[in-house]
């Protein structure tokens, strides 16, 4: 390309994008529209970089240069005196006091390090194996309204809480009915399903997604993570999926005012099993 | 549309309509009464209408799920197979084989609570919808996308539970909840997409394809012409 050629569409080039800065100004000075704004805003930049990268290849001198540089060696006569220095016996085992010292305080230092180990965080405890939920602690929506047991129809789905801890993520719960008695309870666990009413932590025991995707024809609980299904007949059992544990169920009990209750925690911790296996 | 606000205006169980009882008898033992019986009872190949309500059999009517050419057909929206009078004096028809069930929910956009709905929204519907009423994969089936739905359907929808999907109550969401639920998903068929190109509401996997193909791709051709062969 001709030096005058390149310089006019260098030229063009930073013209163009002084038009398109200018444009955004009065585009934004208008009342604004973002993708309009974008896209000059783009114009802008990309004429900039063409006319910098036209400057650059076709109006600057081209390499390649080799730009050469002397020999450093070190002369011969410190080199001898390094090496002479070095190869004089004994400069270490002089100090035997020091280099006992300094033993001593390398072994302090390295035990020293167990004070912010220490420090990490709290100690492992059992409070990953309870939630909030007890015996006689109703159920509540997120908002923190009471379920009533007639509000939730045949195949009805609420995600409910422990009351007084509406949006914990460790008490989330799925509540279930199933019509026509085709829940086939655990032994044990024959009370805890009235009026075909089930609950089961919503924490998927695989990797703790929330398990909120219910098919109501099929009875199946879904996780949206990794495809886990769980068959709520069946005491939540998981029928596919990576999931290996049950979801644990909450023993359900219907009170005097018909409201939706729980009778104790759930039946296992809560979460992905890892500390059970 | 025109049959779900005609159903607004004239509300209750007895009108006139251009299309008789009779006529709507007619379509239901020629249509619906082999898989549902004459009764309503149902059978093996379909289940029994009674009580179901007049929400659920106006949803599946005016969606056109129903009548299905055979027992076995996916559900799934199709053109509606009987003009809104006739629907409306099938699904009168249908209602009166029981009575029962839940009515057809009253929506009302004007009142509604959009921001509030939207919360409703993904705490109860997203999960199996997507975020943006798309729908998404389930266990050998799919939850549709909600862009077709009238916001009556969308509240028979979600008080009914159609085909696979749960049913909402007053304890998941209240009257009110739905309203502002429904009007949320109406929201959805136009949205404010200020980045210009909506990429069918789909999300990250077609926003970061198109980056990785088209942008990624733009800036290789970019090195190429900056680069030199020597």
């Amino acid at each position: 390309m001709s030096e005058r050629r390149a310089v006019a569409r260098a030229s063009i080039a930073f013209l163009v994008a002084t038009a398109s800065a200018v444009g955004l100004g009065i585009v934004y000075a208008r009342g604004g529209q973002p993708q309009i704004e974008g896209a000059l805003l783009s114009v802008a930049f990309l004429a900039i970089g063409f006319g910098l990268i036209t400057w650059a290849k076709h109006l600057l001198p081209q390499g390649p240069w080799a730009e050469h540089r002397e020999h450093l060696p070190t002369p011969e006569r410190d080199r001898q005196a390094f090496e002479a220095d070095f190869e004089r016996a004994g400069v270490l085992g002089r100090r035997p006091m020091l280099n006992r010292l300094l033993l001593l305080a390398g072994a302090a230092v390295a035990g020293a390090l167990v004070v912010p180990l220490r420090s990490l965080g709290p100690r492992p405890s059992t409070s990953s194996l309870h939630t909030k939920w007890q015996g006689g602690r109703r159920l509540v929506t997120s908002d923190g309204t009471l379920v009533r047991a007639s509000d939730v129809p045949v195949d009805g789905l609420v995600t409910v809480f422990p009351e007084g801890d509406p949006g914990s993520a460790d008490g989330q719960t799925v509540l279930l009915r199933v019509g026509g008695d085709r829940l086939t309870p655990q032994p044990g666990r024959e009370s805890w399903t009235p009026e075909g009413l089930v609950a089961f932590s919503k924490v998927c025991t695989h990797a703790g997604c929330p398990v909120g995707l219910y098919e109501a024809s099929s009875h199946t609980l879904l996780c949206p993570c990794h495809q886990s299904a769980f068959d709520v007949l069946d005491s939540a059992r998981p029928v596919t999926g990576p999931a290996a544990w049950p979801l644990p169920q909450l023993p359900l009990i219907i009170d005097a005012d018909g409201y939706v209750a729980s009778t104790g925690d759930f039946s296992a911790p809560v979460g992905p099993g890892w500390w059970k296996q | 549309m025109f049959a779900a606000l005609s159903f607004l205006v004239f509300g209750g169980t007895s009108r006139v309509s251009s299309a008789t009882s009779a006529d709507a008898m007619t379509t239901y033992l020629a249509d619906c009464a082999v898989c549902h019986q004459a009764d309503g009872s149902g059978s093996p190949r379909g289940p029994s209408l009674r009580d179901v309500g007049r929400a659920s059999i106006d949803y599946m009517v005016t969606t056109g799920r129903m009548p299905l050419a055979e027992p076995t057909d996916r559900l799934e929206r199709r053109k509606p197979r009987y003009t809104p009078d006739q629907q409306q004096a099938l699904v009168d028809y249908v209602t009166g084989l029981s009575g029962g069930g839940p009515d057809i929910p009253t929506v009302d956009l004007a009142t509604a609570d959009v921001a509030a709905g939207g919360e409703d929204f993904r705490e109860q519907c997203a999960a199996c919808h997507a975020w943006s009423g798309t729908g998404g994969a389930l266990l050998e089936r799919e939850a549709p996308g909600l862009g077709a739905a009238t916001p009556t359907q969308i509240a028979e929808a979600i008080r009914t539970g159609p085909g696979t999907m749960p049913v909402f109550g007053a304890a998941a969401l209240d009257d009110q909840q739905l309203n502002n639920t429904t009007a949320f998903v109406d929201s959805l068929k136009h949205t404010d997409d200020r980045g210009g190109l909506p990429l069918a509401h789909i999300g990250p996997v077609t926003e970061g394809a198109i980056a990785i193909v088209v942008g990624l791709g733009l800036l290789l051709l970019g090195v190429r012409w900056i680069g030199t062969d020597r």
